[in-house]
């Protein structure tokens, strides 16, 4: 905050000096790793690939197979540059570790692109990431300053809802099965541009604003005792009312689509927003209740529902292992069969496991990069949201501070919900883990996060 | 210029290659932490080492003395921590039924300042709204204290 106050107070000359300095040296020093990593993981392919070709002498990879890894680093480069000009006093650290992210991400694709029969699939994601970074640089520009976020987040819910929502008058229309067995994809097609995203990642972000908005208003009245019953203290649900609609309008268009997972990292965003904002426990324990109920209504009514919680039980068990249960056996053999340091990139059979590049990225990550590496890669998350609720402490008031706990919590619960549903920890869901899966929306609604949360660290408005 | 695959054995430089990545991994890791140590160490310091006691970091004018003998107009300094209240070891002390003995406390923190509310029966309202939480103060700001109301200055 550039205010006059800095200027008449004497300070030490080298204090002047750190906080002159506008250029952002930390955040490119810390790009310099990552760039680093994605070059010498790209060598490690194109020599397994011509190894595996039968040409072992010193045919040098190709300079053009570094296209996708020079692309990656220049976009990281410009970005930081542009942040250098939008936002010089913003986080330095977001953008490294959600780059170092997003890089990995790029080399899962590379690496699984050709074993899964589709060479294009890692320049795209490539091309996922750099629309990404180019809207989180929009992101920061745009939003300059986030009230008028917060005046309008009644809209904001509302049209998150309804984009969801039309993907399941997609569903009713086109008689898409809703008692069936597997659980839907809510993929809106726009077909004029052959085009397709998933409005569930828009509707996370849409639902956070509304939250803090509501949420950093109502403050004061929701920290009051509600009623008492019994020994149970419950909140005053009077001043919930509206957060309780378009949260359960939310979960019953999620459900509608069968998303389950989304609706768990709805719920608990939620639960963690409330509990942040108004700081008493009785949230908690209220909405787990409320969360066992709606729990137990969905294993009654959904068969595949049922499936997914009776694997975690027996999917080693002959019968399962080969069919209910194939995917979560078949990714367990690959996280066992990387061992400590792993097979090398490119040197194992991360698609022996369906849906390697999605849903099972983390095992074939893990299979590739070993125990080391997978401590690593949730090392890194864990950076990702120190930083982001170190952001959200630094806020310079109850929305900026409410959003940004909020949106940290969209990066905490679906890491959480997507490695333990992949180590068969709780049901398995279909969660994009952030940055890494394979996947154009998700990509992008993470990088309009961290856009968001750069924004918010960058202090003046 | 690339080792000769050949030479080393392509096992052998394949091997070297994987465990690099790991240890890249881990290298990012400890460069972040590294930094994220950095800025708390700053954080512990800057309250103790950062403006130190007795300058000024910015003045308050009064807008409307309200039921006390200030006279609008008046320009007040602000230390790097400003107490408000009616006590007399208040930094700035505020002879107003409508004040509270300690009922607001400014102070510089992060590049900006800040106004919490101590408690006070009226409370602190900045830019027309009852503050909860500390906030972060901009010049021009309006901040009332009781009955009284100043403009926030460099």
């Amino acid at each position: 905050m550039a205010t006059a106050t800095q200027r008449i107070e004497p300070r030490p000359v080298r204090r002047v000096l750190i906080e002159r300095r506008r250029y952002r040296w930390t955040e490119l020093r810390l790009l310099f790793l990552p760039a680093f990593f994605m070059l010498l993981g790209l060598l490690e392919l194109q020599v397994v690939q011509s190894t595996e070709a039968g040409a072992t002498t010193t045919t040098l990879p190709p300079l053009d197979a570094y296209v996708p890894a020079f692309g990656l680093i220049a976009a990281l480069v410009l970005t930081h540059l542009a942040l250098n000009i939008i936002a010089p006093d913003a986080d330095q650290v977001l953008l490294p570790i959600a780059g170092t992210l997003a890089t990995i991400g790029v080399l899962m694709s590379l690496r699984l692109g050709p074993a899964v029969d589709n060479t294009a699939l890692g320049v795209k994601q490539l091309v996922w990431v750099v629309l990404g970074l180019g809207l989180c640089i929009a992101t920061v520009r745009f939003t300059r300053n986030l009230d008028w976020l917060r005046n309008y987040k009644y809209t904001w819910a509302i049209a998150g809802v309804a984009l969801v929502a039309i993907t399941l008058v997609n569903g009713i229309v086109f008689k898409h099965s809703f008692t069936t067995s597997g659980p839907s994809r809510d993929v809106l097609y726009i077909s004029f541009l052959g085009f397709a995203f998933q409005p569930s990642e828009l509707l996370k972000i849409l639902l956070v604003v509304f939250f803090a908005g509501y949420l950093s208003e109502n403050r004061a009245v929701l920290a009051l005792d509600g009623y008492r019953f019994g020994p149970l203290n419950l909140p005053p649900f009077k001043h919930l009312g509206p957060l309780l609609t378009v949260l359960g309008v939310a979960l019953l268009v999620i459900v509608g689509v069968r998303e389950l997972g989304l609706a768990i990292l709805i719920f608990g965003l939620a639960l963690s927003m409330l509990y942040a904002a108004s700081d008493r426990p009785m949230y908690v324990v209220t909405s787990l209740i409320l969360f066992a109920v709606g729990a137990l209504a969905l294993y009654t009514l959904f068969p595949y529902a049922r499936d997914r919680v009776s694997i975690v039980g027996n999917a080693f068990d002959p019968g399962t292992a080969s069919d209910k249960g194939y995917q979560i056996v078949q990714g367990l053999i690959a996280f066992a069969s990387g061992g400590v340091f792993g097979s090398g990139l490119g040197l194992g059979h991360p698609t022996f496991v369906p849906a390697a590049t999605t849903d099972y990225i983390a095992s074939a990550f893990g299979e590739e990069f070993g125990f080391a590496g997978i401590l690593a890669l949730i090392g890194l998350f864990l950076l990702l949201i120190y930083r982001g609720m170190h952001v959200a402490a630094n806020a310079r008031d109850d929305f900026n501070k409410l959003m940004a706990i909020g949106l940290t919590a969209v990066f905490a619960l679906q890491t959480l919900v997507i490695l333990a549903g992949n180590l068969k920890i709780m049901p398995l869901t279909g969660v994009p883990l952030p940055f890494v899966a394979y996947g154009g929306s998700s990509v992008i609604a993470n990088f309009i996060i961290i856009g968001l949360l750069l924004r918010v660290s960058q202090a003046d408005g | 210029m690339l080792p000769d695959v050949n030479s080393i054995g392509p096992f052998g430089f394949l091997f070297i290659l994987r465990i690099a990545l790991v240890v890249l991994l881990y290298l990012v890791i400890l460069q972040v932490v590294a930094v994220a140590r950095r800025d708390l160490r700053r954080a512990a310091a800057a309250p103790a080492g950062a403006p130190r006691s007795g300058t000024v970091v910015g003045h308050l004018v009064v807008i409307d003395s309200g039921s006390t003998p200030l006279v609008p107009g008046s320009r007040l300094a602000l230390d790097p921590l400003t107490t408000i209240g009616r006590e007399p070891t208040s930094t700035i002390v505020l002879d107003s039924n409508f004040v509270s003995g300690q009922n607001t406390r400014i102070y510089f923190k992060d590049k900006s300042l800040w106004v919490e509310d101590l408690g006070g029966k009226n409370g602190t309202v900045v830019n027309g709204q009852r503050i909860q939480a500390p906030i972060a103060i901009t010049p021009n700001s309006e901040v009332q204290v009781g009955d009284v109301r100043f403009k926030v200055t460099p």
